[in-house]
């Protein structure tokens, strides 16, 4: 049946996380369709310039209440190859364990408060923890896990104060380690009910796929699955490209739907996020995270953009299970005391980490004082607006005699899948008195 | 250990007048010796994570910048049940939280303590630049001493 659609999903000023979703069809015949990023440019480059290269990481950690720890380590690890300051072993693992914290603390989050919510044709996680109490139940004792694991390490749950260049400002001592290696084998049974109950769901997983190209890190040495060393790839490479040159894979371009930078590499745009890295790193994961991508029926190769939020399940499980390892593994050799100096030199370079959402780049440039005169952020979100418009212009047709309001759903439902951060810099209440 | 009373200072420094709970905390927090019963927090643009920040407190109290209709610098104190959120949600991100509909989900799992409490500030700037605009840092004493005299209160 020839349909007349119209879809404008438009948010005013003041709306947070927001992007535009516009669709016009008459009689069958699609006009318009576009994702529409109305972000206003983020400034925070210019607010680290004239800053010491000691200050950067509390300054960037505030871009972002979600990936505060992601954003710490990747301006943290720029700062330390631009004036080339060695980090310890010891420190090395400290900070994988502190960003697998955030990893598991997104990853639920989005699963539990967004993602779920739709597969129960609910409109948000306050009806859910109605209909499924046990389950939300899992997830905020998850989250809460995850926020107490990123006290610990990180110091605070968001924008951790421990880091800094050279290693951390504190350990955690083996008892406490001791502590949160039962907690983590404890939450492996929330985990994998977490998984049920998404898998009891899945059938409403929107059945869509486009050939895209998947760009994450990859590590050879030792083969990790990798958020935080190692080398940029993609699923159209078999190469590697070397994180200090991600301007030539992020090919950073301006949109005139968007006010937000765009980005594409061997295609029209790729694709950043769990599923990225699911689909250039699978053979890597640990045994009980393959098992959790088995039961969903996830393989590499995934094109099905709703099927990012499966992988961050995978991803929740192999973080955990990865950590216990590594916590017997710092356990056996003894928490050691360090104290890093460092001092201010003259130099440029980049630092990549996996931020939840996918792979995001800091570049600094700093003068002989140590002095930050220039910086350059690119954020997962953005790397992945070509791929949403691609997706709507793919999609959008193949689901026009659905009507409106599916059409709208639906939309929404695959930007959320992105688990995209627009605009998240501020939260301020508004309000209206009633009494 | 947890303290009955969590004191949660919620906003960017980095942008602006968003900042003031996070300044105000900080500022407590120097005194901190005189509310042994009180944790000062600086929750950031905590979002969901204030959910496990409140849990199993007696009394939380929240300070945090608020589009109120009112003149700059005006600060109100209000409880949860007391105003509506005419915040609009995309849902299209984790990123966009309503720190109300976070208190309304505390409050239906059971983890909600006794009491909320919220100093509004009304921001006359919210912009990305560090520092607090004239009008909210002139009225910064006055603003820690109606927060002081609530833990009085709470302490009695």
């Amino acid at each position: 049946m020839a349909k007349t659609v119209n879809v404008n999903v438009h948010h005013v000023t003041r709306v947070e996380g927001h992007g535009n979703i516009v669709v016009n069809a008459t009689n069958g015949k699609v006009e318009k369709v576009e994702w529409q990023v109305p972000e206003a440019p983020r400034f925070f480059e210019a607010m680290v310039r004239g800053r010491s290269y000691e200050d950067i990481q509390t300054i960037v950690s505030r871009i972002c209440g979600i990936c505060s720890i992601t954003h710490s380590l990747a301006s943290t690890k720029a700062v330390e190859n631009a004036l080339g300051i060695k980090v310890s072993e010891q420190a090395d693992k400290v900070r994988i364990l502190m960003h697998y914290s955030e990893q598991l603390q997104s990853h639920v989050l989005h699963v539990g408060y967004l993602v779920a919510p739709d597969l129960f044709g609910l409109p948000s996680v306050v009806p859910l923890a109605a209909k499924a109490p046990d389950a939300v139940m899992a997830v905020i004792r998850l989250h809460r896990l995850a926020n107490e694991w990123s006290d610990l390490i990180a110091g605070r749950t968001t924008h951790p104060v421990t880091l800094k260049p050279g290693g951390l400002t504190k350990f955690p001592t083996e008892k406490e380690l001791r502590e949160l290696l039962g907690r983590l084998k404890n939450c492996v049974a929330d985990l994998k009910a977490v998984a049920e109950v998404v898998l009891s769901a899945a059938g409403n997983i929107p059945n869509f796929t486009r050939e895209t190209e998947y760009v994450s890190l990859k590590q050879d040495d030792p083969p990790t699955y990798t958020f935080y060393h190692g080398d940029i790839t993609s699923t159209d490479y078999d190469g590697a490209v070397s994180i200090h040159d991600w301007q030539s894979v992020a090919n950073e371009y301006m949109n005139d739907q968007s006010t937000a930078k765009w980005t594409k590499w061997h295609r029209e745009s790729y694709t950043v996020g769990a599923l990225a890295r699911f689909n250039n790193n699978a053979p890597l994961l640990s045994p009980m995270a393959k098992d959790v991508a088995k039961m969903f029926g996830l393989t590499q190769g995934c094109c099905n953009p709703f099927m990012n939020s499966v992988a961050q399940i995978v991803e929740a499980v192999h973080v955990v299970e990865t950590s216990i390892g590594m916590i017997d593994e710092l356990l056996t050799a003894g928490i050691k005391p360090e104290n890093v100096k460092t001092s201010p030199k003259a130099g440029k370079a980049s630092g990549c980490v996996e931020a939840p959402r996918g792979i995001l780049f800091h570049q600094y440039e700093f003068d002989r004082k140590g002095n930050c005169v220039g910086a350059d952020i690119c954020i997962p979100t953005n790397q992945n607006h070509a791929a949403i418009q691609q997706d709507f212009e793919k999609f959008v047709p193949e689901i026009l005699d659905e009507g409106e309001d599916a059409v709208r759903l639906k939309l929404e439902m695959l930007v959320r899948s992105y688990d995209p951060c627009i605009s998240c810099s501020t939260h301020m209440l508004n309000v209206q008195f009633v009494r | 250990m947890r303290k009955p009373t969590v004191v949660l200072g919620l906003g960017n420094p980095l942008m602006a007048d968003d900042g003031i709970g996070v300044d105000l905390v900080e500022r407590l927090e120097q005194d901190a010796d005189r509310y042994p019963a009180v944790d000062f927090i600086d929750a950031g643009v905590g979002g969901m994570s204030v959910l496990h920040m409140i849990e199993g407190r007696r009394k939380a109290i929240l300070i945090d910048s608020a589009c109120m209709d009112e003149a700059p610098g005006t600060l109100r104190r209000f409880t949860p049940e007391e105003v509506h959120s005419t915040k609009i949600l995309a849902h299209q991100s984790l990123h966009d939280a309503d720190l109300l509909r976070v208190l309304m989900l505390a409050e239906q799992l059971g983890q909600a303590p006794g009491q909320v409490v919220i100093f509004g500030i009304q921001p006359q700037v919210v912009e990305v630049r560090q520092g607090l605009s004239g009008v909210l840092l002139d009225r910064v004493e006055y603003y820690l001493a109606e927060i002081r005299s609530e833990l009085e209160r709470s302490a009695g």
